[in-house]
């Protein structure tokens, strides 16, 4: 089977850096998907990154990217784009080692032949802050951009009827109210 | 006159640390340590219930996530003196010795052997040779000449790119290498087979903790594994059958190949048992708890000072009394308001960034100190500790470490050569083989206890009212990793967390103290200043993770740059 990973790229504790899991958080409450796509909140994986990618036929990342574009802009990257990048030079601010990762899944033969990041451009990567107004409002061209990808590479999704709540545990909460009790 | 070379940040390492050393005569006359990112995750829990701590501090850092959620979870548990039910006790055990041994593997193979391999002489070996030589070091069944062949096939393949990819990185070709193209060979066929293997244990981690890179199935009390013999979807006989047998294969791994591998790279290059020392004060805490309240431990833990083995003290539980009333703080040197070091529940993280400078403050990192002194923590501690006080299991494969040198290059290392940037590698090879073994023996721990009929998994928590303080340890991959936590009418007070990677990345303090890197780095040779191979050998020996050390990003988004000489 031809298998498709989304997976949210950051962390959740820095602002803008979690919009990666929470556009997946998102996907997740409102579509359902097909047995081969798979979604992750990878959270900032480094090179164990390698061993979520290997064998997949498709890859689509959803991170934030530093850039000279203002915030909120959506950027895509192709694989060649990324392999671009030395391997010590970073992409984006937290290091995800994507080209590394993908190189190493190369050498093994085993690289995704279709690899798309969707980057967002973020503005404020304070602790514990949400997510900036001009990355909270590229959250539904990020969907797009994916479910554009999905559907060309032949991948099956379904909007559902009843959407789920988002699981966005790190948003504050009550306290005695643990996320999970 | 004396030459300052910045390494910036030092690759393959998780996370961004930088480097200065000052060069005089071809060898380091000082060192600085520094990380570039802020820190100030902590701030965040503050007005949070403590029983969600574990799922932020989980997030500190994507490398170490289920270390982060341990100690969290074990902080709250001292606070509330809790006791932890031994199917808790054993799932935990077995989910941190997992991980730890993915760690292992991948810190020798994938982000430090290159310092020891030259990847580029792999072509001109010959495989069969290659083949013969594996064949009189191991049995391990995957060093046929097909195997080694199709290796030296992958490198042909990146070399004839015209690019290296991964390998752009490394010193090819440099003096201080020194390994036959045979010797290199097996190596880096070990470099890809053990990407299968470090897979094979986050299996194991992701099947009791449901899922990776984060684990679901903690909880302030225990765990929220449902336990039952009969069903596959919750942990019966089917998972414990899976766990077993991916256990195998990786225990082999390490016995077979890591542990031979450390062993040959260290009878070739015996010289870095004289190199990179440093601080020899060293540190660990007892892991891996074989009772519900935590009073005996698989693995010990105690503290030596200035190199002194007879003179070992031992810690007796996890959060003993010595170790809660002797940590501190210092900010002298680190981009932080305050003066005085300050104990970790009394701990502040308000940023006072001034830029680099090298006799004010540098670094992000906070300099962590026990009884005031610097500490070296990690796998080296952890053996020379256990050796100290005659640990059945330390001593078993600490001895064979120092035969198995022995028999390949005809070194014999005692005890003191430890104290070195080889000892660094081996300790954690030693290390790496008593937590296989340990893998094995909880897991029959887990399954007779469950056998027993015993399928409890938690003991629920009250919140008190009033102010209590906690601290929650593990002796973490990188050494000793200590969560701190203030709660106060039920909720986090303060939070600090005290990581394996500040303590050995530690800046000086106000005595003017180096940290561990720092100290282990002055009078190293080396043989081309402009290519600072020997700098990055040593400090790769720690394994830095600087992500938990700091914990964020990098402000300036700058690229980066390596080995600028000033």
């Amino acid at each position: 089977m031809k298998r498709v990973l989304i997976g949210g790229v950051g962390n959740v504790l820095l602002g803008d850096d979690g919009v990666g899991p929470y556009v997946v958080r998102m996907l997740e409450a409102l579509y359902s998907f097909g047995e081969a796509v798979s979604l992750a909140d990878l959270g900032t994986p480094a090179l164990d990154l390698t061993h979520q990618i290997v064998g997949l036929h498709a890859l689509i990342l959803v991170d934030s990217v530093a850039s000279d574009d203002p915030p909120g802009t959506v950027v895509l990257y192709r694989k060649e784009d990324i392999l671009r990048v030395m391997p010590a030079e970073r992409l984006d601010p937290h290091s995800p080692a994507l080209s590394e990762c993908l190189m190493t899944a190369d050498m093994l033969g085993a690289s995704p032949e279709h690899v798309l990041l969707v980057g967002i451009v973020g503005s404020c990567y304070d602790p514990g802050q949400p997510l900036s107004k001009a990355v909270r409002q590229s959250v539904a061209k990020s969907i797009e951009a994916i479910l554009t990808e999905l559907e060309r590479l032949g991948f099956g999704f379904e909007k559902k009827m009843l959407p789920n709540e988002p699981e966005i545990w790190w948003a504050d909460r009550p306290v005695g109210e643990p996320v999970l009790a | 006159m004396a030459k300052r070379i910045t390494i910036d940040p030092i690759t393959r390492i998780e996370g961004h640390l930088r480097i200065d050393v000052e060069v005089d005569n071809n060898a380091v006359s000082n060192a600085w340590a520094s990380c570039t990112m802020w820190r100030g995750i902590e701030k965040i829990l503050r007005g949070r219930d403590p029983r969600d701590a574990w799922l932020f501090t989980q997030r500190f850092c994507g490398v170490c996530t289920t270390v982060h959620a341990m100690a969290s979870v074990r902080s709250v548990e001292d606070a509330l003196k809790l006791e932890i039910p031994l199917n808790a006790q054993y799932i935990r055990n077995l989910i941190l010795i997992a991980h730890a041994l993915h760690d292992h593997i991948v810190h020798f193979y994938q982000l430090s052997a290159l310092d020891w391999v030259d990847v580029m002489q792999v072509p001109k070996a010959d495989p069969a040779a290659t083949s013969k030589l594996a064949e009189s070091l191991s049995p391990w069944t995957r060093n046929s000449r097909n195997e080694l062949k199709a290796a030296q096939d992958r490198v042909n393949a990146v070399a004839a790119s015209g690019q290296l990819g991964i390998f752009a990185n490394g010193y090819w070709g440099h003096p201080a290498m020194r390994l036959s193209p045979e010797v290199n060979l097996l190596a880096f066929s070990h470099y890809v087979q053990a990407l299968e293997y470090q897979r094979k244990a986050l299996q194991v981690v992701g099947i009791l903790g449901s899922k990776t890179p984060h684990i679901q199935n903690l909880t302030v009390g225990g765990v929220a594994n449902a336990i039952d013999l009969d069903s596959t979807s919750a942990l019966g006989m089917d998972k414990l059958e899976l766990i077993r047998t991916l256990l195998e294969q990786v225990v082999t791994f390490v016995q077979q190949v890591y542990f031979v591998d450390v062993c040959a790279v260290a009878a070739m290059y015996p010289e870095w048992f004289k190199i990179g020392s440093g601080v020899r004060n060293y540190l660990a805490v007892p892991d891996l708890p074989l009772d519900s309240r935590g009073s005996e431990y698989d693995l010990p833990g105690g503290y030596i000072r200035d190199g002194d083995l007879g003179g070992v003290k031992g810690f007796r539980t996890a959060a003993d009394e010595v170790f809660r009333k002797s940590v501190s703080e210092d900010v002298v040197h680190a981009y932080y308001q305050g003066e005085k070091p300050l104990h970790p529940w009394k701990g502040e993280t308000e940023p006072a960034f001034t830029g680099w400078d090298a006799d004010k403050k540098y670094s992000w990192v906070k300099a962590p100190r026990f009884n005031g002194e610097p500490m070296q923590v990690g796998p080296l501690a952890q053996v020379l500790i256990g050796y100290a006080q005659g640990h059945p299991l330390t001593r078993k494969y600490a001895d064979m470490a120092i035969e198995k040198v022995a028999a390949i290059g005809g070194v014999r290392a005692t005890p003191a050569a430890l104290h070195s940037t080889l000892g660094r590698h081996a300790a954690r090879a030693i290390r790496a083989c008593m937590l296989a073994e340990l893998a094995q023996k909880h897991l029959q721990l887990l399954t007779d206890n469950i056998a027993k009929g015993d399928y409890t998994v938690r003991n629920v928590p009250v919140m008190p009212t009033h102010e209590v303080e906690g601290v929650g340890t593990h002796e973490a991959p990188r050494g000793t990793l200590s969560h701190w936590i203030v709660i106060e009418d039920q909720k986090i007070k303060n939070y600090q967390a005290v990581v394996p990677s500040t303590w050995n990345a530690s800046p000086r303090d106000h005595a003017g103290a180096h940290g561990p890197y720092e100290a282990s780095l002055l009078h190293t040779p080396l043989a081309r200043p402009e290519e600072p191979l020997e700098v990055l050998r040593t400090v790769h020996s720690f394994d830095p993770c600087m992500a938990c050390a700091c914990h964020a990003f990098d402000p300036s988004g700058r690229k980066i740059g390596v080995a600028k000489i000033l």
